[in-house]
């Protein structure tokens, strides 16, 4: 029997992989993946919580995550690509242009 | 509803592994291609979960749609010659693996007496199109209003920085 705990300790998983990545990796495409991974993991939980809560207010909440990650994917990649035509990098190390 | 765990677990053995993938991987176009799969079976387990409109959603914009706007970014930018001197590990690295490791314990202690102290059955709740429709137009139509709004913005975001990505650094009249 699949119980609600089996759903949280698989998005607690998925999560610290993805807060691994968002904090261990070099270039600013990986982070990004990897919040797309803790999006994934916070998704999980809340679908798995409206499901044995009985109450739809959590799946509707993963719709507009939904959206607003949809946006904010985009703008990110816009970011990434005006990064490559300047610096001729993706590295997260050489954004120091505002380091005095 | 009666759950199958053999479902479940090899779902979440695909999960675990493309999330894996997504993090471990050094060719970015793996890490892209891993995350299609972790969404594939993220959407899987969402129809589990009788989760139907919203796995169908994930699977539409997430796999159909961001996701291969990443793999346009990461072949646009040749990036697979580009990252191969980054043999050097970043400075974080056991900074960030023990802080993860650490959140997860402590989230596994968080979580280990409120899942003990309700013990909740799966409730016979379908998200369908209709319900969920029902909902969304009616309680959350604010919300929903408001994210036109937002994509718009980004719209206007995005067209800005793409003008910027094609001048030449300079600060240089836009044709």
């Amino acid at each position: 029997m699949i119980t609600l705990g089996n759903f949280i300790a698989l998005s607690g998983i998925i999560f610290t992989v993805g807060l691994i990545g968002v904090m261990t990796s070099r270039t600013v495409l990986k982070v990004l993946l990897s919040l797309e991974l803790l999006l994934a993991a916070s998704n999980l939980s809340f679908v798995a919580f409206s499901k044995f809560n009985g109450d739809y207010a959590g799946q509707l909440i993963v719709f507009f995550v939904i959206l607003v990650a949809a946006a904010e994917v985009a703008i990110g990649l816009a970011i990434i690509v005006v990064m490559y035509k300047r610096l001729s990098t993706i590295q997260a190390d050489e954004l120091k242009e505002m380091k005095w | 509803m009666q759950y199958s765990p053999f479902f479940f677990y090899i779902l979440a053995f695909v999960l675990i592994a493309a999330s894996l993938a997504v993090v471990l991987a050094r060719n970015p176009l793996y890490n892209v291609l891993a995350l299609v799969v972790a969404i594939f079976s993220l959407s899987c387990l969402f129809v589990l979960l009788e989760a139907y409109f919203v796995g169908m959603i994930l699977l539409l914009i997430y796999a159909g749609a961001v996701l291969v706007f990443f793999l346009f970014v990461v072949m646009c930018l040749n990036l697979n010659t580009l990252n191969l001197n980054s043999a050097a590990q970043s400075r974080f690295r056991v900074f960030g693996t023990t802080v993860g490791l650490m959140f997860l314990a402590l989230f596994g202690l968080a979580t280990k007496s409120f899942i003990k102290a309700q013990a909740l059955e799966a409730s016979s709740i379908r998200g369908t199109i209709e319900t969920i429709g029902q909902i969304l137009f009616t309680n959350y139509l604010l919300p929903f209003e408001l994210t036109s709004l937002l994509l718009l913005i980004a719209i206007f975001g995005i067209v800005s920085l793409a003008q910027g990505a094609f001048s030449t650094g300079k600060d240089e009249p836009i044709a």
